[in-house]
């Protein structure tokens, strides 16, 4: 078990300092247009090939899982803020609040997201530098994503809110604030880390679909979902396994990522 | 009208077949429609080949016949009427079953006689004369004569039927006059003088004045025996058509025809791959190039089609842009520098993988009779670039391009998202651009947002679009080039001319309508294609070749440019079973 | 021992009724007095209302839903007319509570520590020092370990008698003037039982503090209280000292349930076989 952790947190360490270093170790770096060889399999110069346009595929993800391994998270932190925000208050509240919060929820489920998508994007300048794209994009991921959770979170929280502990807790005259804070919060703990983890996958993905709407990270910058976007019409899987890199990765990393957790959220049980 | 024709190359331009296909190709259908302006001049057909044409057949054809050939439809036929066809499997239905009394050689460009054997146009374009063939009978067995001519003529120019084929003849607010001189000779008399009325009618496909099955009473070689909806149009041969071949066997040799309705194009390759389907028009360049891998002799390219993909700046006066890059995108110098800085014959090789031409002006050297031969190519020079931007006052500093005002030089294109071959040209040229110092954003947008953007709020800066022309006459882009047209992109309903150039540009179009003489027509419509070039208001990239592909158990095949590809000879092709 | 609780001060006097919506009352006109150090049991069977009788006196019913009408006087004030502020300054200070199964009431995702900290601060304001200094002298009052590594663990790293105590010793951190106890030891095997009976002999004699003891069990009610209330369908059907009570029974309800008390067979096994037989049948029909 303990080795199992110790190589999910190497295989972390090694693909996060990989993109630290891209620089260093992909000098031809992500924008970089090798014309003379586009589409090429694996060589010396380019260790996964070059993609259609003649970019050097390794280059490019590794600053992909950088934006990717700092955009996804990060959106994920904040949908997960809002879900408790909103999903565990209402759930813990209970009442009024719980069906005005399950409402909005509903609500925000059942707005059509690709039309105010579209809305977001006629709002916004054409002219976006990428770095600026990111931004946008950690944005838009994080608040539209916390829906699903929050609707979980609602529930168990209301089902913390009858608990014994939560009435002894009452009954022992803590403050509301604090007892959600402290005696609740704690206990939505699994599902938070459930949730988090789940939407990282999601979000990177989801990335790659906002990219349809021209909101995701602009050219030429990568992205894990760009780069994956380039499977989407491989018709045959085993003439070019090295395309399929950016998707062994991201496996690799949420794997890494979720036995890590589970292994701490064990040791802490 | 124009919708269909662009509809159906649409899945091609546009890439994947995914969720936002549907709204992507509406969005393509009204710019289509736009530029395309009116007449249906994709389906010339073409059943009557000259004899030594037939011998190069000959020896294949003689030994086998019958047979079915299958191929996929990409959506569902929207209608079984002639007249009403507007979509392109619609479109493929009348080519296939459509009996038309002139047909353009999909090879050779040229009008051929076909159920008429032969016609005149009169000098002032107004009227044309027919010769009918005699002794020839609808599929029903109802005789064929000069009454369903004109019978047909007035359906198709009867404003109740809205027809989208006779769109393309209507001239003048009165009405079309036939008159019938004897059952095998008719004329027919339009209010104003029609340009290219004689190739119109390869479009039109005669309908029985007497059959009591109405349009599925057909003149073609084929007729529809079975419709099964969202699954297949079964063909059969129509036992009664006219045509023989040189040795005096009756056409068309097939038995049948299955057409599978498969709009994706994933499912269309494998059930080519699995020998399920004998034909892919349209063949996506990345598909050619799989398949090309394995099995050369079953894809064709047939070099440069009609269409084109390329790019224009923003000049619409009140657009909603910061005055200096209206001035930058309204300066001919700006756009021709532009222009050389891309590197067309990368954008051909890198994103087409050499299936594709670097685009010369606005027709593709394809148009045989339109195209202007003596325009010289954009010759791709950074350095000549720069220096005609810094004789207009801009200057490189630091490796970015700043006008006279020291306003960096950064604009964004927008390209519709979904088209993998766009955002790779707008990626392309984003590097391009920047080794003259000019910034560019890459902004893919969903087909609508682009198409609102283009036509309504004017809001965008440079749009990289691929425009499917299937038309070979020049009048039916009249709306797109009269600078009073909606459609006139880069600055569309323009009350006067706002330049001198698209002045002579709308003198030239309107005298080139106007003429029934081709030569003169040719002429007027040169110097057009001249203006374009040296004006840039579109920068024409790359003309797409014609990609097919041809099971090896199909003979006669011989795919062309030109709509229906693969199948423009039908009537000729022969299946072996496997 | 009857004779000496008359002579002490009124703790707790109420007299209320207690309705969930539009339905028949759960509570009806109960009439308790609780006095000064005095341990009073309430005994009833499930669903007869005790536990809305001790959320009432809490001021822990679902405001929403139920509707309490009367007087608990408390001190020297109407709990039933305290705002939520107040009365939460009232309890764990004031009013303490052990509820039945200390393992759920305890919170399963915190450490001992951290629970008995938070029950502390919520009415001290003292350092950590003292916060622990109090931890553990409540953790010694209830025969637990102090250790560190006591503190540390989780509750489901306890038995349920230690985490009985730990509940019981959060429950007196602030030494309140009265602990109810709802059913507080039938989740017990009968040894934890009686050694958590005699902690609440203990804590009642050492700090004199009220408790309110209640159960369906009667036999431990015997054991600990002075006094009884019988609640009966919302009603307290009978109140008196335990003796008298357990020895003339006067509402029928009461008969029964004494006549539903398991006894250690004495003499002959044949004998008491019937007799648990037809207790049984009896409060299966009640």
């Amino acid at each position: 078990m303990k080795a199992g952790r110790t190589l999910a947190c190497v295989v972390l360490l090694i693909v996060v300092g990989a993109s630290l270093a891209a620089g260093w170790l992909a000098p031809a770096g992500y924008a970089k247009q090798y014309r003379e060889a586009a589409d090429a399999p694996p060589s010396a110069q380019h260790w996964l090939g070059t993609d259609e346009i003649g970019r050097d595929r390794f280059a490019r993800v590794l600053y992909g899982t950088r934006i990717s391994l700092l955009l996804a998270p990060a959106a994920a932190l904040l949908s997960t803020f809002l879900a408790v925000l909103v999903g565990g208050l209402a759930g813990y509240l209970g009442g009024v609040w719980a069906r005005v919060a399950m409402a909005v929820t509903d609500l925000f489920l059942s707005l059509p997201w690709l039309f105010l998508l579209i809305t977001v994007r006629a709002l916004m300048p054409l002219n976006v530098s990428p770095l600026v794209s990111v931004l946008v994009t950690f944005l838009i991921l994080g608040a539209l994503g916390w829906t699903s959770a929050a609707r979980v979170l609602c529930a168990t929280a209301a089902t913390l809110r009858s608990s014994d502990f939560v009435c002894q807790a009452r009954a022992s005259g803590i403050r509301g604030g604090r007892l959600f804070w402290i005696h609740v919060l704690p206990n939505l703990k699994p599902v938070l880390y459930a949730q988090f983890w789940i939407s990282i996958p999601v979000f990177i993905l989801s990335e790659a679909n906002l990219g349809i709407l021209g909101l995701g990270v602009a050219e030429p910058l990568p992205s894990w979902g760009s780069l994956l976007r380039e499977l989407e019409g491989l018709v045959s899987v085993g003439e070019e396994p090295w395309k399929f890199v950016p998707l062994i990765l991201l496996v690799v990393v949420v794997t890494s990522f979720q036995f890590l957790l589970s292994k701490q959220e064990e040791v802490a049980a | 009208m124009m919708r269909r024709r662009n509809s159906s190359f649409a899945p091609s331009g546009l890439a994947r077949p995914n969720s936002s296909t549907h709204s992507l190709r509406c969005g393509l259908h009204s710019f289509a429609a736009s530029r395309l302006g009116h007449g249906v001049r994709r389906t010339i057909f073409q059943y009557f080949l000259p004899l030594m044409f037939c011998f190069t057949f000959l020896g294949q054809v003689w030994a086998q016949g019958g047979g079915e050939l299958r191929f996929c439809l990409r959506a569902e036929p929207k209608t079984f009427d002639p007249l009403k066809v507007e979509d392109d499997a619609s479109v493929s239905i009348r080519y296939l079953t459509g009996g038309v009394l002139v047909r353009m050689n999909r090879q050779t460009q040229a009008l051929e006689p076909e159920l008429a054997q032969s016609w005149k146009v009169s000098k002032d374009g107004k009227s044309i004369s027919f010769k009918l063939r005699t002794g020839i009978s609808f599929s029903d067995g109802t005789p064929f004569s000069a009454e369903d001519v004109a019978y047909t003529v007035q359906q198709l120019m009867d404003p109740a039927l809205h027809s989208p084929t006779g769109d393309a003849f209507r001239s003048g607010p009165s009405k079309v006059e036939t008159k019938i001189i004897s059952p095998s000779q008719i004329a027919i008399t339009f209010p104003a003088p029609v340009a290219g009325l004689d190739r119109l009618f390869d479009q039109v496909a005669i309908l029985s004045a007497r059959s009591s099955k109405k349009e599925m009473a057909v003149l073609g070689p084929f007729m529809v025996a079975d419709y099964k909806p969202g699954t297949t149009v079964l063909l059969k041969r129509n036992p009664n058509y006219w045509k023989t071949d040189a040795q005096g066997r009756k056409l068309p040799y097939l038995d049948s025809i299955s057409l599978d309705i498969q709009p994706n194009r994933d499912v269309e390759m494998l059930r080519f791959k699995r020998g399920e389907v004998d034909l892919i028009n349209a063949l996506d360049s990345e598909y050619f190039d799989k398949l090309a891998a394995t099995s050369p002799q079953l894809v064709h390219d047939a070099g440069a089609s009609l269409d084109s993909e390329q790019m224009w700046f923003n000049e619409v006066a009140k657009a909603p842009l910061p005055a200096y890059k209206k001035n930058w995108f309204r300066s001919a110098t700006f756009r021709r520098a532009v222009s050389q800085a891309i590197n067309r014959e990368d954008l051909s090789r890198v994103v087409f993988r050499g299936h594709a031409q670097p685009a010369v002006g606005p027709f593709s050297p394809a148009n045989k009779f339109w195209f202007n031969s003596k325009l010289k190519p954009t010759v791709y020079s950074p350095q000549a670039s720069l220096k005609s931007l810094q004789a207009e006052g801009f200057r490189l500093e630091n490796g970015t391009l700043k006008d006279r005002e020291g306003n960096d030089v950064v604009f964004s294109i927008i390209t519709n998202s979904g088209n993998k071959y766009r955002e790779r040209m707008a990626v392309l040229i984003q590097e391009d651009l920047q080794k003259v110092g000019i910034h560019v954003n890459v902004v893919t947008l969903d087909f609508p947002s682009l198409i609102e953007r283009m036509t309504q709020t004017f809001d965008y800066e440079a749009i990289l679009l691929g425009l499917t022309n299937v038309g070979l006459d020049p009048n039916e882009e009249m709306n797109v080039w009269l600078s009073s047209s909606e459609n006139h992109q880069w600055n569309p309903q323009q009350k006067t001319p706002e330049t001198a150039w698209e002045a002579e540009i709308d003198r030239l179009m309107r005298a080139q309508a106007s003429g029934a003489d081709a030569k003169k027509r040719k002429e007027s419509f040169d110097r057009v294609q001249e203006i374009v070039v040296e004006q840039a208001p579109f920068i024409f990239l790359v003309n797409k070749n014609a990609l097919s592909a041809v099971s090896s158990s199909v003979q006669g095949a011989s795919p062309v440019i030109l709509h229906p590809q693969t199948f423009w000879n039908a009537e000729r092709l022969t299946v072996t079973a496997k | 021992m009857t004779t000496g609780a008359h002579t002490r001060p009124t703790l707790l006097s109420a007299h209320f009724s207690v309705r969930y919506g539009k339905r028949a009352p759960t509570l009806r006109n109960v009439k308790l007095e609780i006095l000064q150090g005095e341990v009073v049991g309430l005994v009833g069977q499930s669903g007869s209302g005790k536990s809305t009788l001790a959320m009432t006196i809490l001021g822990l019913l679902d405001r929403k839903r139920a509707h309490a009408e009367g007087t608990v006087q408390f001190e020297d004030r109407d709990l039933l007319q305290l705002g939520e502020r107040e009365l939460r300054s009232l309890r764990g200070r004031k009013l303490a509570l052990v509820l039945q199964s200390p393992l759920s009431s305890l919170n399963p995702a915190l450490r001992i520590r951290t629970q008995l900290r938070e029950a502390w601060r919520a009415h001290a304001a003292g350092s950590s020092a003292d916060c622990e200094q109090a931890i553990r002298a409540a953790l010694e009052g209830v025969s637990l370990p102090s250790s560190d590594e006591f503190l540390r663990k989780y509750p489901s790293q306890m038995s349920v008698g230690q985490a009985q105590r730990v509940l019981i010793a959060m429950a007196i951190l602030h030494r309140p003037a009265l602990l109810i106890a709802d059913e507080a030891t039938s989740a017990l095997d009968v040894i934890t039982q009686a050694e958590i009976l005699a902690l609440f002999r203990e804590l009642n004699r050492q700090t004199g503090m009220a408790i309110l003891y209640i159960s369906h069990d009667l036999a431990s009610v015997a054991e600990i209280c002075d006094r009884v209330a019988i609640l009966h369908e919302g009603q307290i059907v009978e109140c008196g000292p335990t003796e008298e009570i357990l020895s003339c029974p006067q509402h029928e309800y009461t008969q029964r349930l004494m006549a539903a008390m398991p006894r250690i067979p004495r003499t002959n096994a044949a004998q008491s076989r019937p007799a648990a037989a037809s207790a049984a049948k009896a409060t299966g029909s009640g």
